[in-house]
């Protein structure tokens, strides 16, 4: 019934008594039609489009709306006791508000500290295993060490040297003799990191091995004949060992022909393409004297040699 | 004065009892919080404008956070519920700061 009535009456009026209209009443002045018989007639709100209500009516309009009927004289509860009632209502209300924003910050607070506390736990997991490793390395190499000077306090013969002769080719001993150095660091690319990917180590790795590397190790892990290059994330793992830029590869074989058969490899070829496009550093050194640790020798868990093994031919 | 008090009750036992807040209710207590705040900040408008309402204040408060959880619950049930409890944030959200202005221009009258 209103709307029609609204409707009729707008079509009165001039778009300016309208908008005039609208502006009384975001302000709160109730422009009060009356009915037939003169009494003012309940106010009505024009509902606003959503949107513009939404910025405009910030205001919960029930505040409004009991002072209204406060201004209209009529009370909605008895005046004894109102105060005091009216009191209890805003104390209670407070302080479940109080409580509400008490309890997010201590439970926010519980969860920062809790992922905070895992976080260090973590870290600090990760520092003792890596520690471990290197001792647990270290026990190895010395433990090895001890079992040569034995075998050959013990009378070094054939067997023996077979012996070494089969580590030093299963890379289970350190090495030395000269060789190349190649130094690549995919953190100075100009675009964007993450340029150097586990595959392309992989094929430097290969061009090296083709090249006629006898031992090659990266970052100080040696490779052996099952070892992997992989990536997880922008970190380059040998061996499931994190290995940082700069990477530095460190290959033994002949220097000067090494570096010649080096260079024709595809490995060589690509690197010296990220060199140019991506600004990359790739360097390479020849070296008379290089180090390389020891590698890991293949744990065997399945696998055993036959139980009467055949004769070997080799010798 | 006693207003502020009951607030820095509230504050202090919630701070200090460190209540567990269940799992379930892990979801609505943003909504609780934004709440809380839309009323507090609104109430604090009404007041400067001399039409504050305690019953007003308490009703709409719990009110608003009832609705609020249960759309947000309905919503999860939908699969549509951290939507909605992005519209709940944004809508209190937006009165909040018109609240915070209308405080600020009444205050400051600039």
């Amino acid at each position: 019934m209103r709307v029609v009535e609204d409707d009729e009456r707008a079509g009165e009026v001039t778009d300016v008594d309208r908008d005039r209209n609208l502006h009384r009443e975001q302000h709160g002045e109730q422009v009060r039609p009356t009915d037939e018989s003169g009494r003012p007639a309940v106010p009505i709100r024009h509902p606003l489009p959503l949107l513009e209500s939404l910025f405009s009516d910030h205001l919960d309009p029930g505040y409004q709306a009991a002072a209204d009927r406060r201004a209209a004289g009529r009370p909605t509860s008895p005046s004894t006791g109102r105060r005091s009632r009216t009191l209890a209502y805003l104390l209670a209300g407070l302080v479940v508000v109080g409580l509400v924003l008490g309890i997010a910050a201590a439970s926010t607070e519980n969860q920062a500290a809790g992922t905070d506390q895992a976080r260090a736990g973590l870290l600090q997991d990760i520092d003792n295993a890596q520690l471990k490793q290197s001792q647990l390395a270290a026990v190895q190499t010395s433990l090895a060490g001890q079992i040569r000077s034995a075998q050959a306090s013990l009378g070094a013969g054939g067997p023996l040297q077979t012996i070494r002769q089969l580590e030093v080719q299963g890379g289970i001993t350190a090495l030395t003799g000269p060789g190349l150095t190649v130094i690549i660091d995919g953190s100075t690319a100009n675009s964007g990191a993450g340029v150097i990917l586990d595959r392309d180590v992989q094929l430097l790795v290969n061009g090296l091995w083709a090249a006629g590397a006898e031992a090659v190790a990266i970052g100080g892990v040696r490779l052996g004949t099952t070892s992997a290059i992989r990536q997880a994330g922008g970190a380059i793992l040998v061996d499931n060992r994190p290995v940082f830029w700069p990477i530095s590869i460190q290959a033994i074989g002949d220097p000067s022909s090494l570096h010649v058969r080096f260079v024709d490899t595809v490995g060589f070829g690509r690197f010296q393409t990220f060199v140019s496009l991506y600004g990359i550093r790739f360097d390479l050194a020849a070296q008379t004297q290089l180090t390389l640790p020891a590698g890991g020798a293949p744990a065997l868990q399945y696998a055993s040699a036959q139980p009467s093994p055949a004769p070997s031919s080799s010798h | 004065m006693y207003a502020a008090a009951a607030l820095i009750i509230g504050v202090a036992v919630g701070l200090f009892l460190h209540p567990t807040v269940p799992d379930w209710l892990g979801p609505y207590l943003p909504i609780a919080v934004i709440a809380a705040l839309d009323a507090v900040f609104g109430g604090i408008r009404a007041s400067l404008a001399k039409i504050f309402d305690a019953k007003v204040f308490v009703i709409s408060f719990i009110a608003n956070v009832l609705v609020a959880g249960f759309i947000v619950f309905l919503g999860d049930q939908l699969g549509v519920g951290s939507q909605l409890s992005t519209a709940v944030v944004v809508v209190l959200g937006i009165r909040i700061f018109g609240n915070a202005a209308a405080i600020r221009r009444h205050i400051f009258k600039a």
